[in-house]
């Protein structure tokens, strides 16, 4: 009997050990049906990638230690001998399925892939790039643009003020004066480039300069009137005038015949134009090196460089007195010169040549106003215009002495001589470098010939012209026989 | 200052002479137009090889003042090239470059 019992109670342990062995330690589905031993193999796939993933959150399960509970059913008779059955207890180690873990085993499967893939499931960085500025609809952000429009808009409005200002002033200045310049040339206002000449043009230079021409006078040739405005069309000049003004000028230039001036030059300017007047104009540098004692009855903000003394008193007389006197802030300089060729040229170091020269009166007024004039303060101008006049008829009968002639043509001739010996100088210079330049050939060529005997030649030719040359010039001169 | 009168007119209406202008040579007596010109083709080239965009609109101000300076008797044609110039610098910088000008700080 009780070899019976143990008989069946090894047989009920077999089948419990079967039956662990079958079931699903992963808790995986079984299907119940003839495939149902094949998927043992699906779950221990499973099982080997749980154990390759690294990251798991779950730590890999081993294989189960599988120990038989006692049994309940079994009667306490049965107990006792379960004790005894202590050795039946099966322990499943997980080393029948390590040939999952071998990856040899598998064909194309890469477990670092995927455990890189598993690894990059962070959320990645986004750069969210600004729009950019010209693709908003915001015109502000072009402001420099604008900025550099409203310039130009300015500058052309002022463009189109200045101009109108000073077309107006040059008109109120012609037609103040048309009237006394009618009594004194016979055609004023003359272009120069039409055929037949057309009286009353003024002559536009530039949006600041204008020129009037008048002729038809005893005594002048002509009289060009050289209106010379502010640049009140350039913003530029606009805006440095506000740091250093200026004045509006009227030059005149009334060209002198021949036979109506003596030989004389002078210059009364104010003091502060004078000393560059006396740098720039080559007449005034040589003729006026020093400057001369005024009257006392002339304002002290004029200087005079004057040749001739007795010339400039006489030109300098009452009338022109009481003019420098009422019109002292007015008038800038009165150049009068039969030597006159204008500025000094600055490039050239000595001019060789004696300058053209013409006989000349300058007068250069300054618009009353400051710059902040108008058309109305042309008319304080036209005393101005009958001093020129009075000059004119002054400078016209003006005869000097002969102490005073013998010393202007002194310093014209001193004059011409420098001129001519400059000329010379430089004439000389230049010979004497184009006989270097010869000589320098000729030796040469004679360095460069390799027959001995033609060099020999050569050498006794420029020693015989040298000899020559060396040798005084003695004149031939024929005597005819009687 | 007495003014002439009648039987002392000294008008001579056989000594008229023609206005000849000056020969314009040498020296200019105001140089301001031609280096504004001159300034005007430098910045113009600049801005449209070196795409930059302040040199372009340099050379147009400087095309103004270049213009606003001139004589009459200057060559009209010059001073429309570089005016031309300028202009045609400041929208090819902008072509290729649409942004904004912006201040070098």
């Amino acid at each position: 009997m009780k070899n019976a019992i143990l008989w069946l109670s090894l047989c009920y342990v077999c089948l419990m050990v079967c039956r662990t062995k079958s079931a699903n330690p992963h808790n995986a589905e079984i299907e119940d049906n003839d495939f149902a031993e094949f998927e043992d193999f699906e779950d221990d796939e499973h099982a080997d990638t749980a154990q390759t993933d690294k990251a798991a959150p779950s730590p890999k399960p081993d294989h189960p230690k599988i120990v038989m509970a006692p049994e309940a059913d079994i009667d306490p008779d049965q107990a006792d001998d379960e004790d005894e059955d202590d050795d039946g207890l099966v322990e499943i180690e997980g080393d029948e399925f390590d040939h999952f873990q071998d990856d040899e085993e598998f064909e194309g499967f890469d477990r670092e892939k995927s455990s890189k893939v598993k690894g990059q499931e962070k959320p990645p960085d986004l750069k969210i790039t600004p729009v950019p500025a010209y693709l908003q609809n915001n015109w502000e952000s072009f402001y420099l643009e604008m900025l550099m429009l409203a310039g130009l808009a300015v500058y052309f409005i002022n463009f189109l003020a200045g101009k109108s200002k000073n077309n107006t002033l040059s008109t109120a200045w012609f037609n103040v004066h048309r009237s006394l310049l009618d009594e004194h040339f016979a055609f004023v206002g003359d272009d120069g480039t039409s055929q037949e000449m057309q009286s009353g043009v003024l002559v536009k230079e530039s949006e600041n300069i204008y020129t009037l021409w008048c002729s038809g006078r005893v005594c002048c040739e002509g009289m060009l009137v050289t209106l010379k405005l502010l640049k009140r069309q350039d913003l530029v000049s606009t805006l440095a005038r506000m740091f250093r003004p200026a004045s509006d000028q009227v030059i005149i230039k009334v060209m002198l015949e021949s036979a109506e001036i003596d030989t004389f030059v002078m210059c009364l300017a104010n003091k502060k134009v004078i000393g560059k007047l006396q740098k720039e104009m080559v007449d005034l540098n040589y003729f006026c090196p020093e400057k001369r004692k005024l009257d006392d009855r002339i304002p002290p903000t004029f200087q005079l460089l004057s040749e001739i003394s007795e010339a400039s008193t006489a030109v300098i007389d009452t009338k022109v007195i009481t003019a420098l006197n009422q019109f002292e802030n007015l008038i800038e300089y009165i150049h009068i010169s039969d030597q006159y060729c204008g500025p000094r040229i600055q490039d050239e170091a000595q001019p060789s040549k004696m300058p053209e020269t013409t006989k000349i009166m300058m007068f250069c007024f300054n618009v009353p106003g400051k710059g902040q004039c108008s058309p109305k303060d042309m008319e304080a101008m036209k005393p101005l215009m009958m001093m020129v006049f009075h000059c004119l008829e002054k400078v016209r009968k003006i005869r000097l002495s002969r102490e005073a002639k013998t010393k202007a043509d002194k310093n014209r001739q001193r004059l011409a001589e420098s001129y001519s010996k400059a000329s010379h100088v430089q004439r000389s210079e230049a010979a004497q470098e184009r006989r270097e330049k010869k000589r320098r050939a000729e030796k040469e060529r004679m360095m460069a010939e390799d027959d001995p005997d033609r060099q020999r030649k050569l050498e006794e030719k420029t020693l015989k012209k040298e000899q020559k040359k060396k040798q005084p010039k003695v004149k031939m001169m024929k005597i005819k026989a009687m | 200052m007495s003014t002439p009168n009648s039987s002392s007119d000294p008008r001579r209406p056989g000594k008229v002479h023609r206005y000849t202008r000056p020969s314009v040579g040498g020296l200019v007596d105001d140089p301001t137009a031609e280096y504004m010109n001159l300034f005007g083709m430098i910045f113009s080239m600049c801005g449209l090889m070196l795409k930059l965009k302040w040199c372009a609109w340099a050379a147009v101000y400087c095309a103004f003042i270049s213009f606003a300076n001139a004589r009459s008797s200057d060559d009209t044609k010059q001073m429309l090239s570089s005016f031309m110039l300028s202009v045609s610098a400041v929208f090819m910088s902008y072509l290729q470059n649409p942004q904004p000008m912006m201040l070098p700080w």
